[in-house]
Protein backbone atom coordinates (compact mmCIF):
# COMPACT_ATOMS: atom_id res chain seq x y z
CA UNK A 1 0.00 0.00 0.00
CA UNK A 2 2.85 2.35 0.56
CA UNK A 3 4.27 1.60 -2.60
CA UNK A 4 0.99 2.03 -4.18
CA UNK A 5 0.92 5.60 -2.79
CA UNK A 6 4.60 6.44 -3.51
CA UNK A 7 4.13 5.54 -6.71
CA UNK A 8 0.77 7.28 -7.33
CA UNK A 9 2.33 10.31 -5.62
CA UNK A 10 4.63 10.22 -8.41
CA UNK A 11 2.53 9.83 -11.66
CA UNK A 12 0.09 12.31 -10.38
CA UNK A 13 2.94 15.06 -10.52
CA UNK A 14 4.58 13.88 -13.41
CA UNK A 15 1.05 13.65 -15.15
CA UNK A 16 0.64 17.30 -14.37
CA UNK A 17 4.08 18.57 -15.65
CA UNK A 18 3.92 16.50 -18.77
CA UNK A 19 1.48 18.48 -21.22
CA UNK A 20 1.15 15.39 -24.09
CA UNK A 21 -0.17 13.43 -21.63
CA UNK A 22 -2.10 15.89 -19.81
CA UNK A 23 -3.53 17.20 -22.98
CA UNK A 24 -5.06 13.49 -23.99
CA UNK A 25 -7.34 14.31 -20.76
CA UNK A 26 -8.09 17.59 -21.62
CA UNK A 27 -8.90 18.24 -25.79
CA UNK A 28 -12.10 15.83 -25.86
CA UNK A 29 -14.22 17.83 -23.17
CA UNK A 30 -12.61 20.78 -25.08
CA UNK A 31 -13.57 20.02 -28.43
CA UNK A 32 -16.69 18.38 -27.08
CA UNK A 33 -17.74 22.11 -25.47
CA UNK A 34 -16.79 24.26 -28.99
CA UNK A 35 -18.84 21.98 -30.89
CA UNK A 36 -21.10 21.68 -29.18
CA UNK A 37 -21.39 25.60 -28.65
CA UNK A 38 -21.32 25.91 -32.93
CA UNK A 39 -24.23 23.36 -33.76
CA UNK A 40 -27.14 25.54 -33.95
CA UNK A 41 -30.60 24.26 -31.65
CA UNK A 42 -31.68 27.48 -31.48
CA UNK A 43 -34.69 27.63 -34.62
CA UNK A 44 -36.11 30.83 -32.83
CA UNK A 45 -37.73 32.70 -35.71
CA UNK A 46 -37.22 30.04 -38.25
CA UNK A 47 -40.72 28.84 -39.23
CA UNK A 48 -41.82 25.50 -38.06
CA UNK A 49 -42.02 23.42 -41.16
CA UNK A 50 -38.09 24.72 -42.51
CA UNK A 51 -36.65 24.29 -38.83
CA UNK A 52 -38.28 20.48 -38.96
CA UNK A 53 -36.37 19.70 -42.01
CA UNK A 54 -33.47 21.95 -40.94
CA UNK A 55 -33.35 19.60 -37.64
CA UNK A 56 -34.31 16.33 -39.67
CA UNK A 57 -30.70 16.87 -41.68
CA UNK A 58 -28.34 17.85 -39.56
CA UNK A 59 -26.29 14.66 -38.26
CA UNK A 60 -27.47 12.69 -34.88
CA UNK A 61 -24.05 12.60 -33.33
CA UNK A 62 -23.73 14.04 -30.17
CA UNK A 63 -21.13 15.79 -29.52
CA UNK A 64 -20.57 14.58 -26.04
CA UNK A 65 -21.17 11.13 -26.77
CA UNK A 66 -18.70 10.80 -29.78
CA UNK A 67 -15.62 12.86 -27.91
CA UNK A 68 -16.20 10.76 -24.99
CA UNK A 69 -16.06 7.66 -26.83
CA UNK A 70 -12.88 9.14 -28.78
CA UNK A 71 -11.39 9.75 -24.96
CA UNK A 72 -11.91 6.58 -23.64
CA UNK A 73 -11.05 4.83 -26.76
CA UNK A 74 -8.12 6.28 -27.80
CA UNK A 75 -6.97 9.41 -25.79
CA UNK A 76 -6.26 7.00 -22.95
CA UNK A 77 -5.74 3.67 -24.20
CA UNK A 78 -2.54 5.75 -25.10
CA UNK A 79 -1.58 6.56 -22.27
CA UNK A 80 -0.41 4.43 -20.03
CA UNK A 81 1.90 1.92 -22.32
CA UNK A 82 3.46 5.95 -22.58
CA UNK A 83 3.99 5.73 -19.06
CA UNK A 84 5.21 2.13 -18.63
CA UNK A 85 7.68 2.45 -21.69
CA UNK A 86 8.96 5.50 -20.54
CA UNK A 87 9.79 3.97 -16.75
CA UNK A 88 11.11 0.55 -18.64
CA UNK A 89 13.40 2.48 -21.22
CA UNK A 90 14.50 5.51 -18.48
CA UNK A 91 15.59 2.71 -15.92
CA UNK A 92 13.66 4.60 -13.48
CA UNK A 93 11.03 1.36 -13.08
CA UNK A 94 14.66 -0.99 -12.33
CA UNK A 95 15.14 1.19 -9.28
CA UNK A 96 11.30 0.99 -7.50
CA UNK A 97 11.74 -2.51 -8.37
CA UNK A 98 15.33 -2.84 -6.57
CA UNK A 99 13.88 -0.49 -3.53
CA UNK A 100 11.52 -3.21 -3.06
CA UNK A 101 8.03 -2.09 -5.03
CA UNK A 102 6.54 -4.81 -6.68
CA UNK A 103 5.14 -4.91 -10.12
CA UNK A 104 1.48 -5.14 -8.85
CA UNK A 105 1.78 -2.03 -7.01
CA UNK A 106 3.73 0.08 -9.59
CA UNK A 107 0.47 -0.84 -11.89
CA UNK A 108 -1.75 -0.05 -9.61
CA UNK A 109 0.19 3.36 -8.73
CA UNK A 110 -0.31 4.43 -12.16
CA UNK A 111 -3.90 3.35 -12.95
CA UNK A 112 -4.70 4.89 -10.10
CA UNK A 113 -4.23 8.19 -10.77
CA UNK A 114 -4.96 7.68 -15.13
CA UNK A 115 -8.46 6.77 -13.28
CA UNK A 116 -8.63 9.80 -10.96
CA UNK A 117 -7.76 11.66 -13.74
CA UNK A 118 -10.37 10.99 -15.98
CA UNK A 119 -13.08 11.26 -13.31
CA UNK A 120 -12.47 14.89 -13.87
CA UNK A 121 -12.45 14.41 -17.44
CA UNK A 122 -15.82 12.69 -17.37
CA UNK A 123 -17.21 15.56 -15.09
CA UNK A 124 -16.48 17.89 -17.50
CA UNK A 125 -18.39 15.88 -20.81
CA UNK A 126 -21.02 15.61 -17.39
CA UNK A 127 -20.96 19.56 -17.61
CA UNK A 128 -21.34 20.26 -20.98
CA UNK A 129 -24.26 17.80 -21.51
CA UNK A 130 -25.67 19.45 -18.43
CA UNK A 131 -26.17 15.79 -17.19
CA UNK A 132 -27.84 16.17 -12.97
CA UNK A 133 -29.38 13.73 -10.85
CA UNK A 134 -29.47 9.95 -11.88
CA UNK A 135 -28.60 10.68 -15.23
CA UNK A 136 -25.05 11.99 -14.08
CA UNK A 137 -24.61 8.76 -11.99
CA UNK A 138 -25.36 6.95 -15.10
CA UNK A 139 -23.03 8.40 -17.32
CA UNK A 140 -20.36 8.55 -14.99
CA UNK A 141 -20.94 5.13 -14.31
CA UNK A 142 -20.30 4.09 -17.90
CA UNK A 143 -17.67 6.29 -18.38
CA UNK A 144 -15.16 5.17 -15.64
CA UNK A 145 -16.36 1.65 -16.46
CA UNK A 146 -15.22 2.40 -20.05
CA UNK A 147 -12.20 4.01 -18.37
CA UNK A 148 -11.03 0.84 -16.37
CA UNK A 149 -11.66 -1.09 -19.25
CA UNK A 150 -8.94 1.11 -21.17
CA UNK A 151 -6.78 1.22 -18.61
CA UNK A 152 -6.05 -2.58 -18.48
CA UNK A 153 -6.12 -3.04 -22.08
CA UNK A 154 -3.56 0.28 -22.46
CA UNK A 155 -1.47 -1.68 -19.54
CA UNK A 156 -1.35 -5.04 -21.92
CA UNK A 157 0.39 -2.89 -24.51
CA UNK A 158 2.91 -1.83 -21.73
CA UNK A 159 3.72 -5.13 -20.96
CA UNK A 160 3.85 -6.42 -24.54
CA UNK A 161 5.62 -3.09 -26.10
CA UNK A 162 8.81 -2.53 -23.62
CA UNK A 163 9.68 0.93 -25.15
CA UNK A 164 7.66 3.85 -26.23
CA UNK A 165 7.85 3.33 -30.00
CA UNK A 166 6.64 0.12 -30.32
CA UNK A 167 4.12 0.74 -27.93
CA UNK A 168 1.92 3.35 -29.45
CA UNK A 169 2.51 1.47 -32.79
CA UNK A 170 0.42 -1.90 -31.40
CA UNK A 171 -1.76 0.62 -29.83
CA UNK A 172 -3.06 2.69 -32.57
CA UNK A 173 -5.25 -0.07 -34.68
CA UNK A 174 -6.80 -1.49 -31.76
CA UNK A 175 -7.43 2.81 -30.47
CA UNK A 176 -8.76 3.93 -33.73
CA UNK A 177 -11.46 0.81 -33.85
CA UNK A 178 -12.34 1.81 -30.43
CA UNK A 179 -12.53 5.03 -30.64
CA UNK A 180 -13.86 5.76 -33.49
CA UNK A 181 -15.85 2.30 -34.57
CA UNK A 182 -18.62 3.36 -32.40
CA UNK A 183 -19.20 6.52 -34.67
CA UNK A 184 -19.28 4.09 -38.01
CA UNK A 185 -21.10 1.96 -36.47
CA UNK A 186 -24.57 4.69 -36.47
CA UNK A 187 -24.12 4.74 -40.29
CA UNK A 188 -23.42 0.79 -40.59
CA UNK A 189 -25.42 -1.70 -38.97
CA UNK A 190 -22.90 -4.72 -39.92
CA UNK A 191 -20.18 -2.48 -37.89
CA UNK A 192 -22.91 -1.63 -35.37
CA UNK A 193 -23.48 -5.61 -35.07
CA UNK A 194 -19.52 -6.24 -34.57
CA UNK A 195 -19.14 -3.79 -32.34
CA UNK A 196 -21.87 -4.43 -30.15
CA UNK A 197 -19.82 -6.46 -28.04
CA UNK A 198 -17.07 -3.69 -27.33
CA UNK A 199 -17.08 -1.08 -24.33
CA UNK A 200 -16.54 1.60 -26.48
CA UNK A 201 -19.61 1.20 -28.39
CA UNK A 202 -22.01 0.62 -25.59
CA UNK A 203 -20.79 3.37 -23.81
CA UNK A 204 -21.85 5.27 -26.67
CA UNK A 205 -24.75 3.36 -26.59
CA UNK A 206 -25.77 4.96 -22.99
CA UNK A 207 -24.91 8.64 -23.98
CA UNK A 208 -26.58 8.24 -26.56
CA UNK A 209 -29.79 6.94 -24.48
CA UNK A 210 -29.25 9.88 -21.83
CA UNK A 211 -28.37 12.90 -24.33
CA UNK A 212 -30.90 11.55 -27.49
CA UNK A 213 -33.67 9.06 -25.94
CA UNK A 214 -33.62 5.34 -26.02
CA UNK A 215 -32.34 3.07 -28.42
CA UNK A 216 -32.90 -0.55 -29.06
CA UNK A 217 -30.51 -1.88 -25.96
CA UNK A 218 -32.12 -1.63 -22.79
CA UNK A 219 -29.31 -0.06 -20.20
CA UNK A 220 -28.71 -2.88 -17.80
CA UNK A 221 -27.56 -4.84 -21.09
CA UNK A 222 -24.89 -1.62 -21.79
CA UNK A 223 -23.79 -1.78 -18.30
CA UNK A 224 -23.01 -5.88 -18.41
CA UNK A 225 -21.78 -5.44 -22.00
CA UNK A 226 -18.97 -3.32 -20.81
CA UNK A 227 -18.49 -5.32 -17.35
CA UNK A 228 -17.82 -8.58 -18.82
CA UNK A 229 -15.68 -6.17 -21.16
CA UNK A 230 -13.68 -5.28 -17.72
CA UNK A 231 -13.68 -8.65 -16.65
CA UNK A 232 -12.45 -10.47 -19.91
CA UNK A 233 -9.67 -7.89 -20.32
CA UNK A 234 -8.39 -8.22 -16.40
CA UNK A 235 -8.44 -11.91 -17.01
CA UNK A 236 -6.50 -11.39 -20.30
CA UNK A 237 -4.29 -9.08 -18.70
CA UNK A 238 -3.37 -11.66 -15.76
CA UNK A 239 -2.41 -13.85 -18.62
CA UNK A 240 0.05 -11.85 -20.50
CA UNK A 241 1.29 -10.42 -16.79
CA UNK A 242 2.19 -14.10 -15.72
CA UNK A 243 3.66 -14.88 -18.79
CA UNK A 244 5.71 -11.69 -19.30
CA UNK A 245 6.10 -10.05 -16.85
CA UNK A 246 7.14 -6.36 -16.48
CA UNK A 247 10.63 -6.32 -18.16
CA UNK A 248 12.62 -3.72 -16.13
CA UNK B 1 31.16 -10.63 8.33
CA UNK B 2 30.86 -11.35 4.63
CA UNK B 3 28.99 -8.79 2.93
CA UNK B 4 29.40 -9.86 -0.88
CA UNK B 5 30.73 -12.84 -2.37
CA UNK B 6 30.91 -14.35 -5.95
CA UNK B 7 32.68 -17.80 -6.03
CA UNK B 8 33.91 -19.22 -9.45
CA UNK B 9 31.28 -16.73 -11.00
CA UNK B 10 30.94 -17.60 -14.83
CA UNK B 11 29.00 -14.93 -17.58
CA UNK B 12 28.52 -15.13 -21.10
CA UNK B 13 26.89 -13.18 -23.55
CA UNK B 14 26.04 -16.13 -26.60
CA UNK B 15 29.79 -16.67 -27.71
CA UNK B 16 31.18 -13.94 -25.57
CA UNK B 17 33.02 -15.09 -22.09
CA UNK B 18 32.45 -11.87 -20.14
CA UNK B 19 32.90 -13.64 -17.03
CA UNK B 20 35.36 -17.32 -17.07
CA UNK B 21 35.90 -17.83 -13.03
CA UNK B 22 35.30 -14.86 -10.64
CA UNK B 23 36.02 -15.16 -7.16
CA UNK B 24 36.08 -12.71 -4.26
CA UNK B 25 34.52 -11.65 -1.03
CA UNK B 26 33.72 -8.00 0.36
CA UNK B 27 33.62 -7.38 4.36
CA UNK B 28 31.16 -5.25 6.23
CA UNK B 29 32.52 -2.25 6.66
CA UNK B 30 34.94 -1.86 3.93
CA UNK B 31 34.82 0.46 0.97
CA UNK B 32 35.76 -2.46 -2.28
CA UNK B 33 36.93 -0.98 -5.44
CA UNK B 34 36.79 -3.60 -8.67
CA UNK B 35 38.80 -2.07 -11.10
CA UNK B 36 39.22 -3.28 -14.88
CA UNK B 37 39.27 -1.59 -18.41
CA UNK B 38 36.54 -0.72 -20.11
CA UNK B 39 34.30 -3.55 -21.00
CA UNK B 40 35.84 -6.12 -18.60
CA UNK B 41 32.60 -7.15 -17.16
CA UNK B 42 32.56 -4.76 -14.50
CA UNK B 43 28.83 -3.52 -14.33
CA UNK B 44 28.00 -7.23 -15.43
CA UNK B 45 29.09 -8.38 -11.81
CA UNK B 46 26.92 -5.68 -10.18
CA UNK B 47 24.17 -6.60 -12.20
CA UNK B 48 24.55 -10.02 -10.72
CA UNK B 49 25.06 -9.03 -7.50
CA UNK B 50 22.15 -7.09 -7.68
CA UNK B 51 20.26 -9.66 -9.26
CA UNK B 52 19.11 -8.01 -12.40
CA UNK B 53 21.24 -11.21 -14.04
CA UNK B 54 22.06 -14.59 -13.42
CA UNK B 55 25.31 -16.47 -13.08
CA UNK B 56 25.61 -18.99 -16.16
CA UNK B 57 27.55 -21.02 -13.04
CA UNK B 58 28.87 -20.58 -9.68
CA UNK B 59 27.63 -18.19 -6.74
CA UNK B 60 26.98 -14.47 -5.65
CA UNK B 61 26.06 -13.71 -3.03
CA UNK B 62 24.78 -10.24 -0.80
CA UNK B 63 24.26 -10.45 2.53
CA UNK B 64 21.14 -8.09 2.65
CA UNK B 65 17.89 -8.30 0.95
CA UNK B 66 16.74 -5.63 -1.64
CA UNK B 67 15.46 -2.86 0.14
CA UNK B 68 18.77 -2.37 2.58
CA UNK B 69 20.64 -1.33 -1.13
CA UNK B 70 21.88 1.18 -2.07
CA UNK B 71 22.34 1.98 -5.55
CA UNK B 72 24.00 3.67 -8.69
CA UNK B 73 23.96 2.18 -12.05
CA UNK B 74 25.08 3.50 -15.98
CA UNK B 75 21.05 4.28 -16.36
CA UNK B 76 20.13 7.27 -13.65
CA UNK B 77 17.11 6.13 -13.90
CA UNK B 78 15.39 9.66 -12.91
CA UNK B 79 12.39 11.23 -13.66
CA UNK B 80 13.23 13.64 -15.84
CA UNK B 81 10.17 16.18 -15.61
CA UNK B 82 10.50 16.65 -11.63
CA UNK B 83 12.31 18.31 -9.39
CA UNK B 84 15.32 16.91 -7.41
CA UNK B 85 13.51 17.03 -4.02
CA UNK B 86 10.33 15.06 -5.83
CA UNK B 87 12.97 12.85 -7.60
CA UNK B 88 13.95 11.98 -3.83
CA UNK B 89 10.60 11.97 -2.28
CA UNK B 90 9.19 8.84 -4.61
CA UNK B 91 12.11 7.06 -3.07
CA UNK B 92 11.62 8.53 0.64
CA UNK B 93 8.02 7.33 0.63
CA UNK B 94 8.80 4.21 -0.13
CA UNK B 95 11.34 3.79 2.38
CA UNK B 96 9.23 5.83 4.98
CA UNK B 97 11.85 7.63 6.10
CA UNK B 98 11.51 11.78 7.52
CA UNK B 99 11.58 14.62 4.81
CA UNK B 100 14.32 15.67 7.13
CA UNK B 101 16.62 13.17 6.16
CA UNK B 102 15.72 13.84 2.34
CA UNK B 103 16.34 17.36 2.42
CA UNK B 104 19.90 16.60 4.72
CA UNK B 105 20.97 13.81 2.16
CA UNK B 106 20.24 16.82 -0.65
CA UNK B 107 22.70 19.27 1.25
CA UNK B 108 25.40 16.42 1.88
CA UNK B 109 25.68 16.10 -2.45
CA UNK B 110 25.16 20.28 -2.19
CA UNK B 111 21.89 20.35 -4.09
CA UNK B 112 19.86 22.14 -1.36
CA UNK B 113 19.72 25.17 -3.61
CA UNK B 114 18.53 23.17 -6.73
CA UNK B 115 16.04 20.92 -4.96
CA UNK B 116 13.09 22.37 -6.63
CA UNK B 117 15.15 22.36 -10.15
CA UNK B 118 13.64 20.37 -12.13
CA UNK B 119 16.13 17.30 -13.14
CA UNK B 120 16.04 17.97 -17.07
CA UNK B 121 17.75 21.09 -16.40
CA UNK B 122 20.79 19.97 -14.34
CA UNK B 123 24.10 19.84 -15.46
CA UNK B 124 25.80 16.41 -16.12
CA UNK B 125 27.51 16.61 -12.58
CA UNK B 126 24.29 17.63 -10.51
CA UNK B 127 22.31 14.83 -11.97
CA UNK B 128 25.11 12.63 -10.98
CA UNK B 129 24.97 13.82 -7.61
CA UNK B 130 21.48 13.39 -7.33
CA UNK B 131 21.34 9.76 -8.15
CA UNK B 132 24.54 9.44 -5.14
CA UNK B 133 21.51 11.40 -3.10
CA UNK B 134 19.16 8.58 -3.97
CA UNK B 135 21.65 5.60 -3.52
CA UNK B 136 22.29 6.65 0.22
CA UNK B 137 19.27 7.90 0.41
CA UNK B 138 17.87 5.29 3.37
CA UNK B 139 21.61 4.68 4.47
CA UNK B 140 21.69 1.47 2.87
CA UNK B 141 23.86 -1.40 4.52
CA UNK B 142 25.48 -2.37 0.76
CA UNK B 143 25.75 0.35 -1.52
CA UNK B 144 26.52 0.08 -5.33
CA UNK B 145 28.56 2.40 -7.16
CA UNK B 146 29.44 2.62 -10.85
CA UNK B 147 31.58 4.96 -11.42
CA UNK B 148 30.07 7.30 -9.32
CA UNK B 149 32.45 10.31 -9.76
CA UNK B 150 33.03 9.90 -13.51
CA UNK B 151 32.35 13.50 -14.93
CA UNK B 152 32.66 15.41 -10.96
CA UNK B 153 34.33 18.15 -10.77
CA UNK B 154 37.63 17.19 -7.91
CA UNK B 155 35.58 19.22 -5.34
CA UNK B 156 32.51 17.41 -5.80
CA UNK B 157 33.98 14.18 -6.05
CA UNK B 158 36.27 14.82 -2.93
CA UNK B 159 32.30 15.72 -1.25
CA UNK B 160 31.27 12.28 -2.46
CA UNK B 161 34.74 10.83 -1.12
CA UNK B 162 33.10 12.24 2.29
CA UNK B 163 29.82 10.55 1.74
CA UNK B 164 31.00 7.31 1.06
CA UNK B 165 33.44 7.77 3.72
CA UNK B 166 30.69 8.52 6.39
CA UNK B 167 28.67 6.09 5.38
CA UNK B 168 31.50 3.15 5.59
CA UNK B 169 32.03 4.47 8.91
CA UNK B 170 28.70 3.58 9.75
CA UNK B 171 29.46 0.13 9.31
CA UNK B 172 27.91 0.00 5.64
CA UNK B 173 29.45 -1.64 3.04
CA UNK B 174 30.58 -0.27 -0.41
CA UNK B 175 31.39 -1.57 -3.44
CA UNK B 176 32.56 0.24 -6.44
CA UNK B 177 33.88 0.44 -9.85
CA UNK B 178 35.90 3.21 -11.47
CA UNK B 179 38.38 3.76 -13.65
CA UNK B 180 40.62 6.62 -11.64
CA UNK B 181 43.26 4.67 -9.69
CA UNK B 182 44.12 7.55 -7.51
CA UNK B 183 40.57 7.27 -6.72
CA UNK B 184 41.19 3.84 -5.71
CA UNK B 185 44.48 4.40 -4.05
CA UNK B 186 42.77 6.81 -1.84
CA UNK B 187 39.72 5.92 -1.22
CA UNK B 188 39.46 1.61 -1.21
CA UNK B 189 40.24 -0.29 1.70
CA UNK B 190 40.88 -3.31 -0.76
CA UNK B 191 40.27 -3.74 -4.49
CA UNK B 192 40.39 -6.59 -6.72
CA UNK B 193 41.51 -6.19 -10.43
CA UNK B 194 39.43 -8.21 -13.20
CA UNK B 195 41.33 -8.68 -16.57
CA UNK B 196 40.21 -10.68 -19.36
CA UNK B 197 37.48 -12.43 -16.87
CA UNK B 198 39.50 -13.17 -14.28
CA UNK B 199 41.04 -11.38 -10.91
CA UNK B 200 44.64 -10.85 -11.42
CA UNK B 201 45.40 -9.47 -8.68
CA UNK B 202 43.66 -8.18 -5.14
CA UNK B 203 44.32 -6.77 -1.88
CA UNK B 204 44.90 -3.28 -0.35
CA UNK B 205 46.05 -0.84 -3.02
CA UNK B 206 49.44 0.08 -0.62
CA UNK B 207 49.80 -3.87 -0.36
CA UNK B 208 49.38 -4.34 -4.05
CA UNK B 209 51.89 -1.73 -4.96
CA UNK B 210 54.51 -2.57 -2.69
CA UNK B 211 54.01 -6.26 -4.43
CA UNK B 212 55.60 -4.84 -7.74
CA UNK B 213 57.97 -2.09 -6.06
CA UNK B 214 61.12 -2.97 -7.67
CA UNK B 215 64.96 -1.98 -6.84
CA UNK B 216 64.41 0.93 -8.92
CA UNK B 217 60.52 2.17 -8.93
CA UNK B 218 57.66 3.18 -6.74
CA UNK B 219 54.76 1.61 -8.31
CA UNK B 220 51.67 3.61 -8.32
CA UNK B 221 48.66 1.45 -8.76
CA UNK B 222 48.05 2.92 -11.86
CA UNK B 223 51.26 1.10 -13.20
CA UNK B 224 50.82 -2.27 -11.90
CA UNK B 225 47.49 -1.93 -13.31
CA UNK B 226 48.72 -1.03 -17.17
CA UNK B 227 52.09 -4.08 -16.44
CA UNK B 228 49.12 -6.30 -15.76
CA UNK B 229 47.22 -6.07 -18.26
CA UNK B 230 50.01 -5.12 -20.64
CA UNK B 231 48.37 -2.03 -21.12
CA UNK B 232 46.02 -2.73 -23.44
CA UNK B 233 42.11 -2.57 -23.40
CA UNK B 234 39.53 -5.48 -24.84
N1 LIG C 1 23.17 -7.63 -22.12
C1 LIG C 1 24.30 -7.85 -22.79
N2 LIG C 1 24.26 -8.54 -23.95
C2 LIG C 1 25.38 -8.80 -24.64
N3 LIG C 1 26.61 -8.42 -24.26
C3 LIG C 1 26.73 -7.74 -23.13
C4 LIG C 1 25.58 -7.42 -22.33
N4 LIG C 1 25.98 -6.74 -21.24
C5 LIG C 1 27.33 -6.64 -21.35
N5 LIG C 1 27.78 -7.24 -22.48
C6 LIG C 1 29.17 -7.35 -22.89
O1 LIG C 1 29.90 -7.79 -21.78
C7 LIG C 1 31.18 -7.14 -21.72
C8 LIG C 1 31.33 -6.50 -20.35
O2 LIG C 1 30.42 -5.42 -20.22
P1 LIG C 1 30.36 -4.52 -18.93
O3 LIG C 1 29.33 -3.50 -19.17
O4 LIG C 1 30.21 -5.40 -17.75
O5 LIG C 1 31.80 -3.86 -18.92
P2 LIG C 1 32.38 -2.75 -17.93
O6 LIG C 1 33.60 -3.33 -17.30
O7 LIG C 1 31.35 -2.25 -17.04
O8 LIG C 1 32.83 -1.62 -18.95
P3 LIG C 1 32.87 -0.03 -18.75
O9 LIG C 1 34.07 0.27 -17.91
O10 LIG C 1 33.04 0.49 -20.13
O11 LIG C 1 31.59 0.37 -18.11
C9 LIG C 1 31.22 -6.16 -22.86
O12 LIG C 1 31.96 -6.76 -23.91
C10 LIG C 1 29.79 -6.03 -23.28
O13 LIG C 1 29.70 -5.83 -24.66
MG1 LIG D 1 30.39 -0.40 -16.84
Amino acid sequence: MRNTKAVFKKQFKDTLKNPAQLIQFIIFPLIAFVMSALIVTDFEGVPDDIAEIIAASMPTINMVTMQATVFVGMGLITVIPGIISEDMEKKSLRFLMMAGVKPVSYLLGVSGVLFFVSFFTSIAFSFISEFSGLDFWIFTGAMMSGVAASIILGGMFGILAGNQQAASGLVLPIALILGFGPMIAQFNDTVANILHVSYTQQLNVIADYLTLGGGDTPLWQSFAIMWANVAVLGVLFALIYRKKGLKR
Amino acid sequence: MISISMKNAKKSFGEKEVLKDVTFETYEGEIFGLLGPSGSGKTTIINILTKQLTVDDGESYVSVNSSEIGLMLEHDGLYSRLSCLDNLIVFEDIYGISRTQTLETLDRVGLTDAKKTIVKQLSHGMRQRLVIARAVLHNPKVLFLDEPTSALDPLTARGIYKLIGDLRDRGSTIFLTTHNMEEATNLCDRVIMLHNGTIIEQGAPKDICERYNSFKTTMDLESVFVQLTGGTAQ
